[in-house]
């Protein structure tokens, strides 16, 4: 099980690896979006706010009103984070359970497409 | 040897696959290899015959795809094969300039079987382009701009038919689009009332919304657009696209209800699922714009005598099968399956619905139409839910599907329910 500080580290660190990219900032700039984040054995939310591509915020808690929920246990969600699991195939294999458009659920395996290319 | 005999020669399935991947990721498109991957759905077609296709590693899939209505003749069918063979050992495409035989012989079928006075064609690849050729013929015609279409419509992507199409997602990065669409909810005449001004040209509209869900539109919804247009000289359109050719059980959808259209665009299966060709039939009243502008609407590449003459032997081959009774033979078939799934399933299975073969199954969230895909592939189904609304998987066979293998798609269903139940149980806990 992830601490809810080891999930906003990671959130940090995908922040940093998403903003300082600048072919993925150019194509994700009309993206403006407001994401959650549940552990699901903790119950913790953590919530991610994206606006014109750039990751503005990482909060604990479920704040705003959200496009996408992302629901999964606490260690998914770091490794998502870390990059270290391609989260469209564990969503598509009913291991992580998001709610939102399947626009914004293709938005978000771009990000990891370009980020982590082998994932 | 040839490239042409090095491609068809090379038979071992990884070698295949390595260079196949590599030259999409590399050359054709990155993401999407990658969404196919995800999906499951990287499937390299092989052998295709009747309602199956072969993955060059040899895994059987039942087809319910088709390119949303393309192959009604079956895959590969040999008799359009043959076709095909004979027309190249004596043609090319024919000459643009020229008089083409077969593209007269071919409008002249298309007024044989197309409803009421539907009686000329215009020829062009896809159906976006013909819904075009509609929409600039309904503009020509009544001197008017405005087009009615509908919410979670889908018309193509090309320049006049991208703005018809109703889901912003298609339309947002290429503003601006052609002016004058104005869209309404579906199944709503008075929506449609309430929307006609004295610039409407036309109303725009596939019968069975298909990206928009296989969503079928009333018999009554239908005639009354029809009441509308004749009261307004409004002419009406149906996008039979993905439902002509047998595919809801009548040779056309608009059958069903009796009404008919003042232009009619076909497409999809009219190729044979060979050789691309679409069209628009209209009335001889519209044909008049024609007269006075007959070379305003061109296409270099529609209605060739290659094309002609492959559709020729597609419609004569659903004819001789009568494949729309087969359709709705099948149809009823896969309906009693599936409805019984949903007495199984209720907390997963909302809705089935369609027509003939042109079918929809809904669930109750976004998520799981993707996820059924995936485990329908896993259990061997080629499936993909409606582009404008994920809650659909649409079940769009060929119409040559046997008794068999509808079974068998039904009891893939009644698999991947159970696993999608798993996994809800999962969540939940």
């Amino acid at each position: 099980m992830a601490t809810s500080e080891e999930i906003m580290e990671a959130l940090a660190d995908f922040q940093q690896q998403c903003n300082n990219n600048k072919r993925l900032r150019r194509m994700q700039r009309d993206w403006t979006k407001v994401l959650h984040f549940k552990g699901t054995e903790t119950g913790d939310y953590f919530t991610m706010t994206v606006e014109k591509g750039e990751i503005t915020r990482n909060e604990k808690g479920d704040n705003g009103v959200p496009d996408i929920i992302v629901e999964t246990d606490s260690e998914t969600l770091c490794d998502m984070f870390w990059g270290d699991i391609n989260p469209t195939q564990k969503y598509l294999r009913g291991e992580i359970k998001v709610k939102g458009s399947q626009e914004d659920i293709m938005r978000i395996d771009a990000i990891t497409a370009i980020i982590w290319p082998e994932v | 040897m040839s490239i042409i005999d090095d491609i068809l020669n090379e038979t071992d399935p990884v070698k295949i696959r390595e260079e196949t991947e590599r030259n999409y990721r590399e050359h054709v498109n990155p993401f999407a290899l990658r969404m196919f991957k995800n999906a499951s759905l990287d499937i390299i077609e092989g052998k295709r015959s009747g309602a199956s296709v072969w993955d060059i590693s040899g895994k059987r899939y039942i087809d319910c795809v088709t390119g949303a209505g393309i192959f009604n003749v079956g895959r590969h069918n040999t008799q359009i094969v043959e076709a095909l063979k004979k027309a190249l050992d004596r043609y090319d495409m024919g000459g643009w300039i020229s008089i083409i035989r077969e593209r007269a012989l071919l409008a002249k079928k298309l007024s044989d079987i197309t409803p009421g006075g539907l009686k000329y064609s215009l020829f062009c690849c896809g159906g976006g382009e013909a819904i075009e050729v509609a929409i600039k013929l309904a503009r020509g015609h009544t001197d008017r701009t405005e087009i009615i279409c509908m919410e979670n419509g889908y018309h193509g992507v090309t320049g006049f038919a991208l703005p018809a199409t109703g889901r912003d997602v298609y339309k947002a990065p290429f503003a601006p689009l052609a002016p004058g669409y104005r869209h309404v909810p579906f199944n709503d005449i008075r929506a449609v009332e309430e929307a006609i001004t004295e610039d409407t040209a036309a109303i725009l509209l596939e019968p069975i919304q298909g990206e928009g869900g296989i969503r079928p539109a009333d018999d009554e919804y239908l005639r009354g657009l029809r009441k509308i247009c004749d009261e307004n000289d409004v002419l009406l359109v149906f996008d039979e696209v993905q439902t002509g050719f047998g595919r809801t059980g009548k040779m056309f959808c608009a059958e069903h209800s009796g009404v008919v259209p003042d232009i009619m665009v076909l497409a999809k299966s009219l190729s044979g699922g060979f050789y691309p060709i679409s069209c628009a039939v209209f009335t001889e009243e519209i044909s008049d714009f024609l007269m006075t502008h007959p070379f305003i609407i061109i296409n270099s590449f529609g209605g060739t005598s290659l094309g002609a003459l492959v559709a020729l032997a597609a419609i004569e081959f659903i004819e001789e099968n009568d494949l729309p009774a087969h359709a709705h033979i099948m149809g009823k078939r896969f309906i009693k399956g599936l409805l019984a799934l949903k007495e199984k399933y209720p907390d997963l299975v909302i809705d089935v619905r369609g027509m003939g073969l042109m079918l929809g199954i809904e669930f109750p969230e976004e998520s799981i139409g993707p996820r059924m895909a995936y485990q329908l592939n896993q259990n061997g189904v080629i499936s993909i839910y409606t582009f404008n609304n994920p809650k659909i998987i649409r079940i769009m066979p060929t119409l040559v599907i046997t008794e068999d293998e509808v079974d068998f798609v039904v009891q893939a269903f009644d698999k991947s329910l159970k696993e999608i139940r798993a996994q809800e149980v999962r969540f939940k806990k």
